[in-house]
């Protein structure tokens, strides 16, 4: 029977690590923030530990004590980047082989397989190891278990973390849906500024779409919320009409938007990757053919 | 204070350049090696600091590619971009027993590198490679050090023994601190690489790259995951280039292939 050591720094990833553990492991004990480990479910946890999330390192430090104790065949969380992180340095401490966004885990005897994404996005390699071994699945892979709570929460002690938080910021949200949007108008560095988005913004409302942006005009420029940012370290997209404006085609970010039904792709250069990516690509200046289309638009569609 | 600075540089299999064999398989023989997008700012950033603060910027790498034997050449030039920004000399590590590369065993090549070259202050890393994208060698060095870890850091800066940064997270930027020596990864978005100019270029190759095996580091043969083959995923595209005697006939074509494909309602 195979014994995880679940956990996770964030408190909202607790339903869809459950739903993990109980389909890879007889035996289990969560780590996790008290919100968190006060719902472990019972039919999928025997104990449950309460730790603060802090900072990484101080959180794998106490992790790596229940290890020692429990000796799990896997140690199991899902890839936020803290929880990478914890996941990493537990792993290096123990000496454990590690699997970062993990996707189809399989245990068999003493051997674990899974697949990772790599190479941008665009590929996926398989892979296998001996247990025990270090599992950061994947987001979004496995349906959240949604369970009452029930077992016994004991808390744990951090160490004195080493690396001082001085100060924390939220970052802005906005209420988009850019993983569940049908038509998508992706905007990218061919954007001289975040004034031109109108163009992008204006084409995406005539379309009963939403604006979304590759990862420079998100965190480079910050000229959109991080809510928009679409590539495999943003939000994966699956609309049926992509249409990417002024983006050169990174496979980091197209591989985010290969469930898209019809991608469309506005670009300059003619030789950009994007357009082997594109069902239908218009090789233009965007400052020349959106008025263009945006006109052309509001004649056929009456709007 | 000047610093000794170590970056961490991964010679990668780029991403933008992938070939395959038969119809999915990808021939990882085929593809070339390049200076991981990411760990171009980790060079910068080091190069920053020293421009700053003094002293000097090592930059290592272990060869996680085969073949070995020609894959060396390939990772000699990828030092030699970094050297030509301003990095002081490079030491790297190759030996079959590491190839294929695995974090695990990257990671303890690294630290017993890092442990040779002496006193370093400060251990630079990209927040993944382009090619393997695991996130976890900068983590795993620091582990193995027994040094505080800043992941995922959009800013840095030195001064008074002690490194600042911002840890970009999902959900918050924090600001931290922690006493060097210390190891930092460092997003895309934390500086903007610079552009070795020709004399730099040239001079880089006066620098020098010093090779180790395992052996050279004391180390035996780790065990790691068994990296099984990498398939492309792929999705047929119609690939229509629309074209038109002007912009406006160009725009009637679009909107007729989006009605057509039912992804617009006219
Ligand atoms: C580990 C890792 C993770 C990453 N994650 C992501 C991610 O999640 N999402 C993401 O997007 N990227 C990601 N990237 C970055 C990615 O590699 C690219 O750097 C990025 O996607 C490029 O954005 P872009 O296409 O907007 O800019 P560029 O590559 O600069 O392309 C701009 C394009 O605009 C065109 N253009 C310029 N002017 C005009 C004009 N007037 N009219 C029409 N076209 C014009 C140009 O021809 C060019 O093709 C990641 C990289 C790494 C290494």
């Amino acid at each position: 029977m195979v014994k995880a050591l679940a956990f996770t720094m964030e408190p909202g990833l607790v339903a869809e690590l459950a739903s993990h553990t109980r389909r890879l492991a007889g035996e289990a004990v969560l780590v996790a923030p008290k919100e968190a480990a006060s719902k472990a479910p019972a039919g999928v946890y025997t104990k449950a530990y309460i730790l603060e999330a802090g900072d990484p390192a101080a959180f794998a430090a106490a992790l790596e004590k229940v290890y020692n104790e429990y000796k799990p065949d896997i140690v199991l969380t899902i890839a936020s980047k803290n929880n990478t992180t914890a996941a990493a340095l537990l792993a290096a401490k123990l000496r454990l082989p590690m699997l970062t966004e993990a996707l189809e885990p399989r245990i068999e005897g003493s051997t674990l397989t899974a697949k990772r994404r790599v190479l941008g996005g665009r590929a996926e390699a398989s892979y296998r190891a001996q247990l025990p071994a270090v599992l950061s699945l994947a987001r979004g892979a496995a349906e959240p278990l949604q369970e009452a709570g029930g077992v016994e929460a004991q808390p744990l002690e951090a160490p004195q973390p080493r690396v001082t938080l001085l100060e924390s910021k939220e970052k802005v949200r906005e209420a988009v849906n850019l993983e569940e949007a049908e038509i998508v108008v992706g905007v990218g560095r061919g954007f001289r500024s975040r004034e031109d988005l109108k163009l992008a913004e204006e084409l995406a409302q005539l379309l009963g779409g939403v604006v979304g942006a590759s990862r420079p005009i998100v965190a480079d420029y910050g000229w959109l919320s991080e809510d928009r940012w679409i590539g495999i370290s943003g939000k994966k997209i699956r609309p049926k009409l992509y249409i990417a404006i002024g983006i050169s085609g990174a496979p980091q970010h197209m591989a985010a938007a290969m469930d898209s039904k019809i991608i469309v792709a506005v670009n300059k250069d003619k030789n950009a990757p994007i357009f082997q990516y594109a069902d239908y690509g218009v090789v233009a200046d965007l400052y020349q053919f959106l008025p263009v289309l945006i006109k052309k638009l509001r004649e056929r569609l009456n709007r | 204070m000047p610093l000794n600075i170590a970056v961490l540089a991964k010679a990668s299999l780029d991403p933008n350049m992938i070939r395959t064999r038969g119809d999915s398989l990808v021939d990882i023989e085929a593809m070339p090696l390049a200076l991981s997008e990411y760990d171009k700012n980790a060079v910068e950033a080091a190069v920053q600091a020293k421009e700053k603060h003094g002293g000097k910027v090592y930059v290592l790498s272990v060869l996680t590619w085969p073949p070995a034997a020609r894959r060396v050449k390939e990772l000699e030039q990828v030092m030699r971009e970094a050297l030509a920004m301003g990095a002081d000399e490079a030491h790297v590590v190759v030996d079959e027993a590491l190839i294929p590369g695995d974090p695990l065993a990257t990671a303890e090549a690294f630290a017993a590198l890092i442990r040779k070259l002496g006193q370093v202050d400060l251990v630079v890393a990209g927040e993944a490679s382009m090619d393997m994208i695991s996130s976890q060698v900068a983590a795993r060095v620091a582990a193995l050090l027994d040094l505080p870890f800043i992941g995922f850091a959009r800013s840095l800066e030195i001064g008074d023994g002690r490194v600042r940064a911002v840890r970009d997270l999902e959900d918050r930027l924090e600001t931290v601190e922690a006493p060097l020596p210390a190891v930092v990864s460092v997003t895309g978005e934390a500086n903007k690489p610079r552009i070795p100019t020709l004399i730099q270029v040239r001079r880089a190759f006066r620098k020098p790259i010093n090779r180790y095996s395992l052996a050279d580091l004391g180390l035996e043969p780790p065990a790691k995951p068994e990296l099984g083959e990498i398939r492309v995923l792929t999705v047929s595209r119609k690939n229509i280039i629309l074209e038109g005697d002007n912009l406006e006939e160009i725009a009637e074509k679009l909107i007729d292939a989006l009605i057509k494909e039912g992804v617009i309602k006219a």
